[in-house]
């Protein structure tokens, strides 16, 4: 009797130990809590800059653009008469994290040396619920002014941004962005104007996608504290198509700039009095 | 009694070394797809392939995590698992029979074949998959490559402007499976 149950066992476990061959093996994820993708398509929503990085060895380049003020009419063919402000931009993505690039604006033939750093990545778990990253940059004015000789130093101005942006669900996304500006040189053509060196304001930016390629987005940079005389917020408006191979974002802007220093320094136009231009950008990515 | 138990733990152990002596496991393969578009062509690749082959039972199993796959353009990527749905079905995975012979005993490459259900998106159909087996010193290495049609597994392929990624992909799959040890 004890034979027998001892062979019922022994076939038990080999019937097991078949049955163990034949089963799958678990399948387990290799990375298990993956950032949020997509938080903004582009480094930048139209002058101000996102969370959004380049992975390592990925390239962008941006060809910025915007025209005359709208407000022009009919005989500035609504501002595209005017001629257009442009920068041209390339990042490089050194790390997953950490990208640098340079650009020339046309205004003031203006090269720009910039990074951005990301502190933190928002997770699908929400276990860490929003991005931060970091942006510096470093514009050097090159333009030749007749009436002083600048040295290289009083031609630098900078720009400093913690970014903190969250996309909210597939559709939103939304940032904050503290800022701080500086210019080494600042030129009192009108006495009456007060101008300052330093500059603080906190821009807000934000993207609304109604298609799985097309998304409003907008920015607003308020200055606090002191501002410059005569200066306005900047703000935009715009849409955005992603193609797949190219990011487009078509808008209406009231500053002419795409470095965030000279937006928040430099914006004379009111976007609330209709004061604004039409520009796009084009972003490509390649990978080196 | 004493000698029946002693025989079922023989039993057992030479059971269990058959089993470690015939398994051969992968964590590393590489999964490779190339794919094309009118006058371009990428191609994306992993090497987190998970396999493993048990030659006493004739068991093949193979999976991949689809949001290890790299084409080299972030932006690319993001899009290729919005499309697989990898959130939803993470996994290509396959699981079935070697239905040809393989001799281990042999040194030279031998062709093989494969026949199982192959899953992705969701969608689980039954395949015929050549490839190639070769035991080396290194362990059991493994070649395959197969077409595999988008439409047959409901994957809508992306578009980029007004030109979509073909229908067809070519998948490669290689890897050294090492033996078992348990």
């Amino acid at each position: 009797m004890h034979m027998i149950k001892a062979g019922i066992a022994t076939l038990g476990l080999l019937l097991a130990g078949t049955s163990l061959l034949q089963a799958q093996m678990k399948r387990e994820r290799v990375i298990q809590e993956r950032p949020v993708e997509d938080t903004f398509l582009a480094g930048s929503i139209t002058g101000m800059s996102t969370v959004e990085n380049l992975p390592k060895n990925n390239m962008t380049s941006v060809v910025m653009h915007n025209f005359g003020l709208v407000s022009g009419g009919i005989d500035s063919f609504y501002g595209l008469d005017e001629g257009a402000a442009v920068r041209l931009g390339i990042d490089y993505g050194i790390t997953d994290t950490f990208s640098m690039g340079i650009g020339r604006t046309s205004e003031e033939n203006t090269v720009d040396f910039r990074f951005k750093y990301n502190l933190l990545r928002q997770l699908s778990s929400d276990r860490i619920p929003v991005s931060v990253a970091l942006k510096g940059d470093l514009g050097i004015n090159t333009s030749e002014e007749p009436r002083f000789d600048f040295t290289f130093t009083e031609r630098l101005n900078y720009l400093g941004s913690v970014m903190v942006a969250r996309k909210f669900s597939d559709q939103f996304s939304l940032q904050l962005a503290p800022m701080v500006s500086h210019f080494n040189t600042v030129i009192q053509e009108d006495a009456n104007k007060d101008l300052k060196n330093t500059l603080y304001a906190v821009g807000i930016g934000g993207r609304l996608k109604v298609s799985k390629r097309n998304a409003f987005i907008f920015e607003y940079i308020p200055v606090v504290g002191d501002r410059n005389s005569g200066t306005r917020n900047h703000a935009s408006l715009g849409f955005e198509i992603d193609t797949g191979g190219h990011v487009f974002q078509m808008f209406f802007m009231s500053g002419q700039w795409f470095t965030e220093q000279h937006l928040i320094a430099r914006t004379n136009t009111d976007i609330s009095a209709l004061d604004f231009r039409f520009g796009f950008n084009i972003n490509r990515v390649f990978s080196l | 009694m004493k000698s029946t138990i002693k025989g079922i733990v023989c039993i057992l152990f030479l059971f269990s070394y058959t089993v470690s002596a015939q398994s051969y496991k992968t964590e590393s393969g590489e999964a490779i797809f190339h794919s094309k578009v009118p006058l371009h062509s990428f191609t994306g690749s992993s090497e987190h392939l998970i396999g493993l082959i048990n030659l006493d039972a004739k068991t093949v199993d193979f999976y991949l995590d689809l949001a290890t796959l790299d084409t080299g353009i972030g932006k690319r990527d993001r899009d290729m698992r919005e499309t697989l749905e990898t959130d939803k079905h993470p996994f290509a995975e396959f699981f079935g029979k070697l239905v040809s012979d393989f001799d281990p005993s042999i040194s030279k490459k031998q062709t093989v074949m494969v026949e199982g259900d192959f899953k992705i998106h969701g969608v689980k159909r039954n395949v015929r998959i050549d490839g190639t087996l070769q035991m080396t010193d290194q362990g059991l290495q493994l070649y395959a490559s197969w077409i595999l049609k988008l439409a047959d597994y409901n994957i809508k392929p992306p578009q980029i402007l007004f030109v979509k990624v073909d229908q067809e992909q070519e998948i490669e799959i290689k890897a050294i499976l090492t033996p078992t040890e348990n």
